[in-house]
């Protein structure tokens, strides 16, 4: 009988603790209630409360305080459980449906209670006490009437893309500009935030704006930019002068004031002339010409330097071909010399990084994969991240890009030079260890010039042409500078050169008649 | 006398072998991260990246606060023991550090973890880090080997230098919170730069000046020099970050001494001990409910008692250190601090609320429970029932949510007349929360009182016009707090934020050093009207303990989700964006699961770490009927 009563209490025991158990891991992951057939039977957090009780009656202290203890962690998950969540985690808006403009205003409601964090300031409740920003609850309608001659959109978009611009009275300048870091909304965020606005009390308007703001401030430009059309022309003009463009850029009519004084901020050079330059390009094309001076250069004002049988050439590449380029460089007196020079006469440099080496200007290749002997050298032919074609006499072979010997040339301070295959270290480690004839050697890096020093994964031959305009105008110029100067470029058609020139020499004419 | 014996070897070789695992980690991180160009996340396998190092992150912070908490007071109390010749004082001081030595490895082992998991999760992150942090990390380690021989020495050292080197171990004492202490500064620095990657101008170097001038003016190419020095005083906010292209402009230390670098330093370190404290008191009060004898039961009644006063020391400064805190996470972002307490996170405070709560209560509870076993002290029982109502109204103003929009029906709110309740809503803000909390603060200061003078009679001869003083100061300051309180619902945030809430903090204290001295001075020459029965306690106090030590615990977990999940989408706030899945803040009540599971994790470490310990005296026990326990069974607090 009392054996029967031992295996029963052991029996409940154990029940109690397996019930504790799973109860507690099912309220945790949130599982639904326990079902029996098609019916919920009890939530898993009564069937937890069931089984503390039981193993507090029947297990010894140990086991009792093990059960108080998750009892009290559980009590502190119920009480989460039953506030309101909140999380950041409203999804990405990829695109908007504005067949649906409800459905639009409730991605809106989410980022403005979520990712927008309006909520954390604005109400929408007009009997709520003073918040720190206005109440919203009637936006939509009264949008329209805040400012004369302004739509209910048209203020919206203003007000979010630039908050201190209306400041209702009795709130001051707190709210942050939202499409920047760090709330960040992207336009298509901002659309629907409007549209759930606008559902306050007024009619939800799905006309497509563009955004006054430039995305490229926050360094996160997610759209292209329109085209820049709505500088103004004059302005622009003097935005050329001020920028020092006619320093180096000609237009047939305009005067450089200060031609002849040269320039301390950049080296003045021989650049396109642009009298007639929206004749031939598009807008686009000039914009891009600004912000990238490299992406395309004009035949012949391309910039170089090659080394050629150990001797530098620094220039202006004239022409090229398959076999040979032709570099003008300027001596300190001002003469200009050309220098023809074959493409077969340029000195190999070591390659540390071999990704994108076509756009880097690299024409050859010398590279020793890692299960061969010899290194294979030839014209690189096509490329991707992983490996490179190159042209080896008459024939093509493809070797990878990962898996290659690397080179060292270790110079120490002295000016020593050490040439070897590596093994193993970088130049920022404590110390390098490369094959010298032969014989592993072992070098400490503070004994080595790092700077000079190369650990190089190929070599090869590199024209690389750049731009000789400085790219540091996207920086120097601001958002409305930019849109002037490009509606003055657009202006160049050769019409207004030809105009201006008529118009001087009519001038001169009556000046000589009067 | 005692002997290193073989498993103390072991134990020795197994820490030290972990810290140069640590440090082996430490010095690849940056190579090792560099490499990973092409891979700037790795999915953990089962439970993802995010979870892996959130769980092993918050374990090696509990155990961290663990150890560093404890030797602060462990070394407070020989202290004590070694001036008043009370040899038991320097014997409880022992025992916690022999809790410590146990938490110690398991500390250094879930730090190994953590760099483990963020090394091969997080590449890129901890690439940007330790591009910036890499002086400090190397500065960490050695920090770290200080801390691992002194407190070896401190511990394997407590037998052997008592008597005249009595002083040195106490200063070893001292070296090894100092240690612990910079140890906690310096992994501080990493993780407040996430949140608040900015600073003072005042506090900048010069090189992060020259460069933060640079960037400005390269972005507002319209303004010279001086016209942007014009704008700028020594508490302007600075990014220490390129806006565009986030690449850092600083120095090391200008990254270190962020916005949020100090608060969070003073919140830990207080934090560590109540924190300390409360695991203490938590294993005494298991180890009371497991005693067999009278003894027995005395020491750990008395430990548990000694360990809650600790945690209550700490408990007390601690919401004026968060308020700090708080205050310095609004002035680094707007954004960051109306998202913190009133929108993503209020709901977060509120239950934080019902944690601090259930901790004064509890903790008023076990002291006016200790005054049952002592002789006297009933004629302060017919101030308990006011003392509850005080601090049960105020832990229920200070739960009113702001708004009631999320959790009331249409037609409640109808008859409400709108989100907010309108008279208790009131309650909601900010003011209010502030006074209540001093007043919570002040009330058990008074239970405090209550328990230190119970059992005692003045024999000053102004004992009367002391009581006076001390009641009227009580009163006043009351009354003060309430009156700012008040005022400070007719007023601007920021006269609030920076005047009236700071008055307030400074009345609440200056009430209590004043009425302490008084106390001090009254009491001083105090007859006794009755001893402490130690060991007479009620079983339910020491459950109480146990609550106490587990809120605690769970507090910090959530309050460890809140800090960092007030970055939101960022690795970096407002630098580094994540870009993984896990670029958001997960919801409360999911937050809540992961910290409870966490707590799972810890107490079951925690406990397996006490068995360990107590399955090595039992014999000890058993052969040793402790004069000790006899001593505490007799004597006083």
């Amino acid at each position: 009988m009392e054996e029967t009563q031992s295996v029963k209490n052991t029996l409940l025991k154990i029940a109690g603790l397996l019930l504790l158990l799973v109860s507690f891991i099912a309220f945790l992951a949130k599982a639904p209630a326990f079902p029996i057939g098609s019916e919920n039977l009890l939530p898993w957090s009564v069937w937890f409360l069931i089984a503390v009780l039981l193993n507090m009656f029947v297990w010894g202290i140990v086991v009792k305080l093990m059960t108080y203890a998750l009892g009290v962690v559980w009590f502190f998950a119920l009480i989460a459980a039953w506030v309101p969540d909140t999380s950041t985690n409203t999804g990405t808006v990829t695109e908007l449906d504005w067949s649906d403009p409800d459905a639009v205003a409730e991605i809106g409601l989410a980022i403005f209670n979520g990712k927008g964090q309006c909520s954390a300031c604005h109400t929408l409740d007009t009997s709520a006490p003073k918040g720190r920003c206005p109440d919203l609850s009637d936006i939509g309608n009264n949008a329209a009437n805040r400012e004369p001659g302004k739509d209910a959109k048209t203020y919206l978009i203003e007000s979010l893309y630039e908050p201190s611009k209306y400041l209702v009275p009795g709130y001051g300048k707190i709210m942050p500009e939202v499409w920047k870091n760090p709330i960040a909304l992207t336009k298509l965020e901002i659309e629907a935030v409007i549209a759930f606005l606008q559902s306050q009390g007024g009619e939800i308007d799905p006309t497509p704006f563009d955004e006054p703001i430039d995305r490229k401030e926050i360094g996160t430009a997610a759209e292209a930019l329109p085209p820049l059309l709505t500088g103004d022309p004059e302005e622009g003009k003097r935005v050329f002068i001020d920028a020092a463009c006619i320093s180096c850029h000609e237009i047939q009519g305009l005067e450089n004031p200060k031609a002849g004084e040269g320039n301390e901020d950049f080296e003045v050079v021989t650049a396109p002339e642009l009298t007639e330059i929206a004749a031939f390009n598009e807008l686009r094309y000039l914009e891009e010409s600004i912000i990238l001076p490299d992406a395309e250069i004009v035949s012949g004002y391309g910039s170089v330097t090659v080394i050629a049988q150990g001797v530098t050439y620094q220039g202006t590449l004239v022409s090229q071909d398959t076999e040979k380029i032709v570099v003008r460089t300027k001596a300190e007196d001002g003469t200009e010399t050309e220098h023809t020079i074959l493409l077969s006469d340029l000195d190999e440099e070591p390659i540390e990084d071999l990704t994108d080496l076509k756009g880097r200007g690299y024409l050859t290749l010398t590279i020793t994969p890692i299960d061969a002997d010899a290194p294979v050298s030839g014209e690189i032919v096509e490329e991707s991240d992983t490996t490179v074609t190159l042209k080896v006499g008459d024939e093509t072979q493809t070797v990878s890009k990962i898996d290659v010997k690397k080179q060292a040339t270790l110079i120490d301070f002295d000016g020593v030079k050490t040439v070897g295959e590596h093994v193993s270290g970088t130049l920022d480690d404590f110390e390098i260890v490369i094959i010298v004839d032969g014989n592993e050697e072992t070098f400490d890096t503070f004994d080595i010039d790092t700077d000079n020093s190369v650990l190089a994964s190929a070599s090869g031959k590199r024209l690389e042409v750049k731009s000789p305009m400085p790219n540091n105008f996207p920086d120097l110029l601001s958002f409305r500078e930019m849109a002037d100067l490009l509606a003055y470029l657009s202006t160049l058609t050769g019409a207004t050169a030809e105009e201006e020139t008529n118009e001087a020499s009519s001038d001169t004419q009556e000046e000589v008649t009067e | 006398m005692r002997r290193c014996t073989s498993q103390t070897k072991k134990r020795i070789f197994l820490i030290i072998g972990f810290v140069l695992l640590g440090f082996v980690l430490f010095s690849i991180v940056p190579a090792f991260a560099q490499d990973m160009t092409d891979a700037e996340y790795r999915p953990f396998p089962m439970i993802g990246s995010r979870n892996a190092a959130w769980i092993a992150a918050q374990l090696h912070l509990l155990f961290g606060s663990f150890i560093l908490g404890v030797p602060m007071f462990a070394v407070i109390i020989e202290f004590i023991g070694w001036k008043t010749k009370e040899e038991r004082y320097d014997r409880m001081a022992q025992e916690f550090i022999k809790l410590c030595m146990g938490a110690f490895s398991t500390t250094a082992l879930l730090g190994g973890v953590l760099v483990f998991i963020l090394v091969w999760c997080y590449p890129k992150v901890l690439s940007k880090l330790s591009g910036i942090f890499g002086p400090t990390m190397i500065f960490y380690v050695v920090l770290f080997f200080g801390e691992t021989f002194t407190l070896y020495l401190y511990s394997y050292g407590w037998d052997k230098m008592q008597g005249r080197h009595k002083g040195w171990h106490l200063f070893l004492g001292v070296l090894l919170n100092i240690w612990g202490t910079a140890i906690m500064f310096v992994s501080n620095t990493w993780l407040t730069y996430q949140t608040s990657p900015a600073t003072q101008y005042g506090k900048l170097s010069d090189q992060a000046k020259e460069g933060w001038l640079e960037h400005t003016l390269s972005q507002n190419p319209e303004l010279t020099r001086a016209e942007v020095l014009k704008e700028v005083t020594d508490t302007t906010v600075i990014n220490l970050h390129n806006e565009t292209t986030g690449e850092f402009l600083g120095t090391v230390m200008d990254a270190v001494n962020n916005f949020t670098w100090m608060p969070v330093n003073i919140h830990r370190l207080i934090g560590n001990i109540a924190f300390g404290g409360s695991i203490v008191a938590a294993y005494a009060a298991f180890r009371f409910l497991v005693a067999k004898t009278k003894e027995e039961k005395a020491h750990y009644d008395w430990m548990g008692y000694n360990g809650n006063f600790i945690a209550l020391c700490g408990l007390i400064p601690l919401p004026f250190a968060g308020y700090w805190l708080g205050r310095e996470i609004y002035m680094f972002n707007n954004t960051m601090g109306v998202n913190m307490m009133g929108a993503l996170f209020s709901w977060l405070f509120i239950i934080q609320a019902v944690m601090i709560g259930i901790l004064f209560i509890g903790a008023n509870y076990y002291l006016w429970s200790g005054m049952g076993r002592i002789e006297g002290a009933e004629k302060y029982a017919r101030y308990r029932p006011i003392m509850i109502a005080i601090i049960v109204i105020c832990v229920g103003i200070w739960m009113t949510p702001r708004t009631l929009s999320s959790i009331s029906s249409a037609s409640e709110q109808t008859a409400m007349g709108g989100s907010n309740h309108p008279h208790l809503g009131l309650f909601g803000l900010m003011t209010a929360k502030n006074t209540v909390v001093n007043i919570v603060i002040l009330t058990t200061f008074l239970s405090f009182l209550f328990y230190r003078r119970s059992g005692k009679k003045p024999t000053a001869n102004w004992k009367k016009l002391g009581n006076i003083i001390i009641s009227s100061v009580f009163f006043l300051g009351v009354v003060v707090i309430v009156v700012i309180g008040i005022v400070g619902f007719a007023v601007e945030s920021d006269v609030r934020v920076n005047v009236l809430t700071p008055w307030q903090v400074l009345v609440a204290l200056a009430v209590m050093v004043v009425v302490t001295i008084i106390d001090i001075f009254m009491y001083r020459k105090a007859t006794t009207s009755g001893t402490i029965k130690w060991g007479e306690m009620t079983e339910r106090s020491q459950y109480v303990l146990i609550l106490l030590a587990i809120t605690f615990t769970s507090l910090m977990g959530l309050m460890g989700y809140a800090r960092s999940g007030l970055r939101e989408g960022w690795h970096i706030f407002g630098v580094m964006k994540d870009t993984s899945a896990d670029a958001f803040t997960p919801s409360l009540s999911s937050a809540v699961n992961m910290v409870s599971i966490i707590m799972v994790i810890f107490f079951a470490l925690v406990g397996f770490i006490f068995w360990l310990g107590l399955w090595g005296e039992r014999k000890k026990q058993k052969a040793v009927p402790t004069m000790e326990s006899e001593a505490i069974a007799e004597g006083n607090d």
